[in-house]
């Protein structure tokens, strides 16, 4: 039996968990009725925020296993040994992702306490899907509700999210292309030297 | 109190720890009904055994005569199956109007059916596609027609330790299937009243149907005589009125927070006439 698959209160209650945010392998000390949006925005990834807390607004949305789920519906403890992005896992201010870029262009912001999780979910969208039609937009986003804007502006984000991970994709692969090419140059270029 | 999760890799695993594990104990699967009764005060089991990560419990197979889902499957996962989409149609449009795409990467029928709710959607449209549960304790295996698992609001024939393993759904050719559901959202949540039809066609001639009504009774509810009288019968309005009466006076709803019993006997008709006539559309 694998001690690790039995994870054990500690006498204030308490359980330790091991887990990935973001790329960053930590552990975070939760109890038992401690959601994964609670645990989260105490341990500082507060990109994540927490809405009704019953499962149906979606602003608690992050990818456990690159799929979104509700943080607010999953027990910290169940999240033991998975990968979880949060939106900070996607880009900065800086340096924002595709999808960050084009809420942004749509104008698809206004208060922006859903947005973490409607941008999560496009995440999942495209990587599954990379033209999705409208009404694929819509049913994707279903359950993520905004209290603000009429979603009009956020399926329009998507569209243009879904145009620029396009471009970027053709423009990685050119240069993955590119570089593949050189490095056949390299190697015929060493054979026809050894051959003189 | 001493809390405990325990997550087994195997079934097999699994049985060997029971005994080791705290008498007062309870299986977790996607935990979206688990989750929502604990916020709600109820008071828990000391050990939860989480079993999303059993890869036994995640099949799904097509067999000669029936198609096999397994418990843990999350409901997202079922519309990657060409045979699901074959064999199970009235399923697919349930889980299309199950929650969001979030809860369904979460939710599994095997918690679906384990809550033991008359509104839930999977185990009704799972109740029309006449599926079989096949429930597991160690090595001994039972199966017995979904419909008669439920023996009320929340309860079930379930042992202690006893699980869902999964559901074995009948192969039917040429099965068309609906769900219609009403709800204070579009597709979202909890169902006022849902309809599950499945059904086959021969030309205008029903040659076989199979209805299903949820939250209108103590259990999911198999409309027995509803779906006698429509098999065999030509697909005329009169047939629809005269089915949709019928299943008027199958249910037995109750007033409660979500719907009136008045409102909900007359759209079981009325969802039952709009999914007969989407038959020929
Ligand atoms: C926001 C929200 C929306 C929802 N919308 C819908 C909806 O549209 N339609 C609907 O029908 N339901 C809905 N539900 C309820 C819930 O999501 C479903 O019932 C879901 O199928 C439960 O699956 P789970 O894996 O999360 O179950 P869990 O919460 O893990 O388990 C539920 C129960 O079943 C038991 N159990 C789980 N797996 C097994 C097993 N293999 N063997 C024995 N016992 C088991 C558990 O012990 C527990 O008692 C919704 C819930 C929420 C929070
Ligand atoms: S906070 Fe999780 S869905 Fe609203
Ligand atoms: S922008 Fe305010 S809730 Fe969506």
């Amino acid at each position: 039996m694998n001690k690790e698959e039995i994870l054990q209160a500690d006498e204030d209650g308490m359980f330790t968990i091991t887990l990935s945010v973001n790329g960053e392998l930590g552990q975070m000390i939760v109890s038992r009725n401690e959601s994964l949006v609670e645990a989260l925005r105490h341990y500082g990834w507060k990109g994540t925020k927490k809405g009704c807390d019953t499962g149906d607004c979606g602003s608690c949305t992050v990818l456990l296993n690159d799929k979104p789920v509700l943080g607010c519906m999953m027990p910290a403890v169940a999240a033991n040994g998975g990968n979880i992005t949060t939106i900070e896992g996607l880009g900065t201010v800086r340096n924002p992702h595709p999808i960050q870029e084009a809420f942004v262009e749509a104008g698809a912001v206004q208060c922006g306490y859903c947005i973490p999780g409607m941008i999560l979910s496009t995440k999942a969208l495209l990587d599954r899907n990379p033209e999705p039609t409208e009404a694929e937009i819509r049913k994707a986003l279903d359950g993520n509700l905004c209290r603000c804007t009429g979603y009009v502006t956020q399926v329009q984000a998507v569209n243009i999210a879904a145009r620029k991970m396009k471009a970027l994709k053709k423009k990685q692969e050119k240069t993955a292309a590119k570089e593949a090419e050189k490095a056949a140059r390299r190697v015929s270029r060493k054979a026809a030297k050894k051959n003189k | 109190m001493s809390e405990i999760i325990f997550k087994p890799c195997s079934l097999k695993e699994m049985w060997e720890e029971m005994p080791n594990l705290p008498e007062s104990r309870k299986y977790m699967a996607g935990g979206t009904d688990v989750v929502t009764v604990e916020n709600a005060g109820f008071p828990s089991a000391e050990c939860w055994i989480d079993i999303s990560d059993i890869p036994e419990l995640a099949i799904v197979r097509e067999e000669k005569d029936h198609v096999f889902i397994g418990a843990g499957v999350k409901l997202n996962d079922l519309e990657t199956y060409p045979f699901i989409k074959k064999y199970c149609p009235a399923l697919l449009a349930a889980v299309h109007d199950f929650a969001s795409p979030s809860l369904r990467n979460m939710a599994t029928l095997g918690g679906n059916a384990g809550n033991a709710s008359p509104c839930a959607d999977g185990v009704c449209a799972l109740v029309s596609l006449e599926a079989t549960i096949v429930l597991r304790k160690g090595n001994s295996e039972r199966k017995m027609p979904l419909r008669d698992f439920f023996t009320g609001p929340k309860r079930t024939k379930l042992e202690k330790d006893e699980l869902i393993y999964g559901f074995e759904i009948p192969k039917k050719e040429n099965l068309l299937g609906q769900y219609f559901k009403l709800g204070p959202r579009a597709f979202f949540g909890i169902s006022k009243v849902a309809v599950a039809l499945s059904a086959a066609l021969d030309g205008n001639k029903v040659k076989y149907a199979s209805v299903a009504i949820a939250s209108v009774a103590p259990v999911p509810l198999y409309a027995a005589k509803t779906s006698e009288y429509l098999t065999g019968k030509e697909l005329t309005e009169d047939t629809i009125l005269k089915a949709a009466d019928m299943a008027r006076g199958e249910v037995s709803p109750i007033t409660d927070a979500r719907s009136e019993a008045d409102y909900r006997r007359d759209m079981s008709g009325i969802l039952l006439e709009r999914a007969l006539r989407s038959l020929t559309d």
